[in-house]
């Protein structure tokens, strides 16, 4: 039997999600505590937002936040490693911590009955690491090794290139994960400092939620974080870089043994404060995705590529939109013409309804996914907190993702995707550079051996 | 002073998953979890046929036949299903396991009605052409590439099944052989779908933002007019016979970076009593890094990288693995007896209480967290369903590894952890690869 094609339902009306409302206090010690409650299932989750990431680093000493974060759970002034791996598998409990370039987070996860005592070891990891040589040379070894690794990848590497392009020497040009060299300099007394100097409650957020009532949260963060105190010294003037201004340039990374080529276009955008962010997001989402503009026109139309799409990432400070794809190098010219045409299509006319109401779902859809888990809504509301963004626009996104309208996501493209939209290409550059150079004017090419992320100028 | 954390994992309250579970005139089964605190739907739509049920001279069949459903229907384009759930903010896939092939979306409830009507619609008609027909083979074949030729121990699984069942159909493994899938032609893929692809044959799940009478009913409108064929399904009635004797392969592939082995135990059926207590000596060995085999193999005596136990619980009798991968420098052999040695532990002591509360925890924790999601909750009511015979076994799942003692744990690695029921695979670098020839 068939089914006709003609017969297929139309969808109903949305339905908006019920979110837990969160509750803020701030303990005495000048922690700030966000809790929900959330009761449906015995799981409870917190973040433990510290206000200081990468972009706190001074240059020289790139990855810095990151090798404190990753040697918080290696041991502590009463338990190694293994012993904190043990404890938290006793609890069923997941500690996990990161840094990122405004903010260092770490995480817990346990069932309710584990919980109090899945905080406190997590507590313990924050306020008491040990920071022991053995094992920082441990990280240190391995995060080199994994950045060896990260680089041999063409999109890594024109990620990395893009952000020295976008901010240069300001604070989000360097790598987060740092440079062979900068890692090799870090000592054991530099992690300490940045951890005494940063980790502090007077700058940290506690986000608390889940399987338990706001008050309840409230009393557990005083038992288990109250007693945490402020060193005396301020946590000081974090270094302010000059942003250079957007300029249309074309880097070229020369990487012959890379497979294709990666191709990056993108420019400094907004901060996530921004009234224009919700704008931003739609008309990133219209150019991402399999449906998305850069899809179409790279893969679906022409075949340039397996895929391509376009990523936002407004940060405390204005940050980044890139549009990405992987190409054969002897298409990387043919690919940026098109990438930058696409780009530029959004700027010119304003979306139809049609793509806009899918675009949007998307955003949406991916939105109510992140918070079916009390992790998901812990999460979303610790980036609310890094980006001093107030709490009760959680509830508020869906909808405020449905009233973007055509002619604001054209005007955000028009002013801050273009003019001035640099491009990144690092592959084989005997296949492409002389025809990107001849539409786009002298590129600056440099040798993938000779290339320092390091380096504000990228060296070579 | 450190004290070490315990709790006891019978204080972790897990409600039972509630659902409405009733059956067409057709003989499709249809549970549905009614949960609305997300407005999103988690779909699944399992068929009782899995690479066991492969055709003669055809392995890898029902895979191939997973990626055909994709490929649009008498009234559907190819990528219907992606633009159904992709462009609305969701996102589909599908697996194939020995057993079953699960095909599952995600998305906004609004548009539940949309694709029940095209998983109906690709169960009543299936619309494939040469041209489609041999791409998506090539598609797979270049899957069995990447993932069984290119990827370092990518044959171990294979080899594993291969050797370890001589004449149960397991012993040909999901992803099957490029040589029997281009053998496959497209009246293989018509009988397949006429054979398995029926609603009597199917477990539809629904979990998430929906009423339960109005989705019934849209049950009934897209599902309810699909005939089911009066022809028996075939079922696979193979039953292997007791091992007798040690079996063991020595394999040498290229780009393997250090000597591994894995060792595989015949077990029970998923259904059967000791599951729950080899699940539980899964755990015990080698689950997360305070797990017997990482602490003693990698940790201490640091003679491995990395060493795993998996209890592979399947619909017929399966397989309890362990796998070991030497660290640099350490022989294989050297390897081999540090995991005999915690073989022989938990067969000749049961593990104190302390330990079994740390597992008992580890488990009902990982078991609370895959409940928080629509997709979670959907997938295990569809292994309960189809592996198990009973969704209804997920509610009793709790309380049976919190009545699992030390004692049971003993027992069963006595019963099954024994050199004549052991099927051997060690995996090496080729003689000329780069180790070798330094």
């Amino acid at each position: 039997m068939t089914i006709a094609s003609s017969t297929i339902p139309a969808p109903g009306p949305p339905r908006d999600a019920t979110l837990p409302a969160p509750v803020e206090r701030v303990l005495d010690n000048g922690l700030r505590v966000v809790a929900f409650s959330q009761r449906n299932l015995p799981l409870v989750a917190a973040q433990l937002v510290v206000g200081c990431g990468g972009a706190a680093e001074r240059e020289d000493e790139a990855g810095l936040s990151a090798l404190v974060a990753a040697l918080l759970t290696q041991g502590t002034s009463a338990r190694g490693a293994t012993e904190i791996s043990a404890a938290s598998d006793a609890l069923g409990a997941r500690i996990i911590a990161a840094s990122g370039y405004d903010a260092s987070i770490v995480t817990c996860g346990a069932t309710t009955p584990a919980f109090p005592q899945a905080l406190a070891l997590m507590d313990e990891i924050v306020r008491r690491p040990a920071f022991a040589p053995r094992e920082v040379e441990r990280v240190r070894t391995k995060s080199i090794s994994d950045l060896a690794l990260a680089y041999a990848n063409p999109s890594a590497l024109a990620r990395g290139v893009a952000h020295r392009v976008a901010f240069g020497g300001a604070p989000y040009g360097h790598p987060l994960a740092g440079t062979a060299a900068t890692l090799e300099s870090l000592t054991r007394d530099r992690v300490a400092w940045f951890h005494e100097r940063f980790y502090r409650p007077d700058d940290a957020v506690l986000v608390i939620g889940g399987d338990l009532e706001t008050d309840d949260a409230f009393a557990l963060a005083e038992r288990v974080l109250g007693s945490w105190r402020a060193p005396d010294a301020p946590p000081g003037e974090r270094p302010h870089g000059e942003v250079p201004p957007p300029r249309a340039q074309v880097v070229i990374v020369d990487k012959p043994d890379a497979g294709r080529t990666a191709l990056l276009a993108g420019r400094v955008t907004i901060a996530r404060r921004s009234p224009e962010y919700y704008a931003a997001t739609v008309a990133t989402a219209v150019l991402s995705g399999y449906s998305g503009r850069l899809n179409q026109e790279i893969r679906v139309k022409r075949g340039l590529s397996y895929g391509a799409g376009a990523s936002l990432a407004a940060r405390r400070q204005p940050g980044t939109f890139f549009a990405t794809t992987l190409v054969d190098h002897a298409r990387a010219a043919e690919a940026t013409e098109v990438t930058l045409a696409t780009i530029r299509s959004l700027a010119d006319a304003p979306a139809s309804d049609e793509d806009l109401v899918t675009r949007k779902a998307t955003v949406t859809g991916s939105f109510f996914r992140a918070i079916e888990t009390v992790d998901g809504i812990a999460g979303t509301l610790g980036e609310h907190v890094v980006y001093d963004v107030p709490l009760g626009e959680m509830q508020e996104y869906a909808r405020r993702i449905l009233e973007v309208d055509a002619e604001s996501v054209r005007a955000f493209a028009a002013s801050r995707l273009v003019p001035e939209t640099f491009v990144v290409l690092v592959g084989d550059a005997s296949r492409f550079a002389a025809d990107v150079q001849r539409a786009h004017g002298a590129a600056r090419i440099i040798d993938a051996r000779r290339l320092d992320l390091g380096s504000p100028s990228l060296g070579g | 002073m450190t004290t070490v954390p315990t709790i006891s994992a019978s204080a972790i309250e897990v409600a039972p998953i509630r659902y409405a579970d009733r059956t067409l005139s057709n003989g499709l089964r249809v549970l549905l979890v009614p949960d609305r605190r997300v407005p999103s739907v988690a779909i699944n739509v399992a068929y009782r046929v899995g690479g066991k049920d492969d055709p003669p001279g055809r392995s890898g069949f029902a895979h191939l036949f997973e990626h055909l459903m994709f490929k649009g229907t008498s009234g559907t384009a190819p990528e219907t299903m992606d633009r159904l759930t992709e462009d609305v903010g969701g996102f589909n896939n599908a697996f194939t396991s020995e057993d079953i092939t699960n095909y599952y979306e995600i998305v906004p409830s609004n548009h539940l009605e949309r694709l029940l009507w095209a998983e109906a619609d690709r169960l009543a008609s299936l619309t494939v052409n040469e041209a489609n027909f041999a791409t998506e083979r090539d598609v797979v074949i270049g899957e069995y590439d990447q993932r069984i030729l290119a990827e370092p121990y990518g044959m171990l699984d294979e080899l594993v099944n291969r050797e370890a069942y001589t004449v149960h159909p397991y012993r040909r493994g999901v992803i099957g052989s490029p040589a029997e899938l281009n053998a496959a032609s497209l009246d293989d893929v018509v009988a397949f779908h006429a054979t398995y692809y029926r609603p009597d044959n199917a477990v539809l799940v629904v979990a998430g933002d929906l009423d339960l009478d109005e989705t019934f009913a849209m049950v009934e409108r897209w599902f309810g007019p699909i005939p089911t064929p009066s022809a028996p399904i075939p079922r696979v009635h193979a039953v292997e016979p007791p091992q007798t004797a040690e079996r063991t392969c020595v394999f040498h592939a290229p780009n393997v970076p250090l000597a591994a082995v894995e060792e595989a135990y015949h077990i029970p059926e998923a259904a059967h009593p000791d599951a729950v207590a080899l699940d539980v000596l899964e755990t015990l060995l080698g689950s997360g890094r305070s797990s017997r085999l990482y602490t003693s193999l990698v940790y201490e005596q640091q003679v491995a990288t990395s060493a795993y136990a998996s209890a592979d619980l399947r619909e017929h009798p399966g397989l309890f693995g362990v796998r070991v991968t030497c660290a640099g420098g350490v022989d294989l052999a050297t390897a081999r007896a540090a995991l005999a040695a915690e073989l022989e532990r938990v067969r000749a002591e049961p593990p104190g209480e302390d330990e079994l509360a740390r597992v008992r925890t580890q488990i009902a924790s990982s078991v609370v967290r895959s409940r928080q999601t629509h997709g979670g909750v959907a997938l295990e009511l569809v292994r309960a369903a189809t592996e198990r015979g009973d969704p209804e076994l997920v509610n009793g799942d709790l309380a049976r590894y919190l009545a699992v003692t030390g004692e049971d744990v003993r027992r069963v690695a006595n019963a099954y952890l024994r050199a004549e029921n052991r099927t051997t695979v060690e995996y090496h670098p080729a003689v000329g690869s780069l180790r070798a020839a330094s």
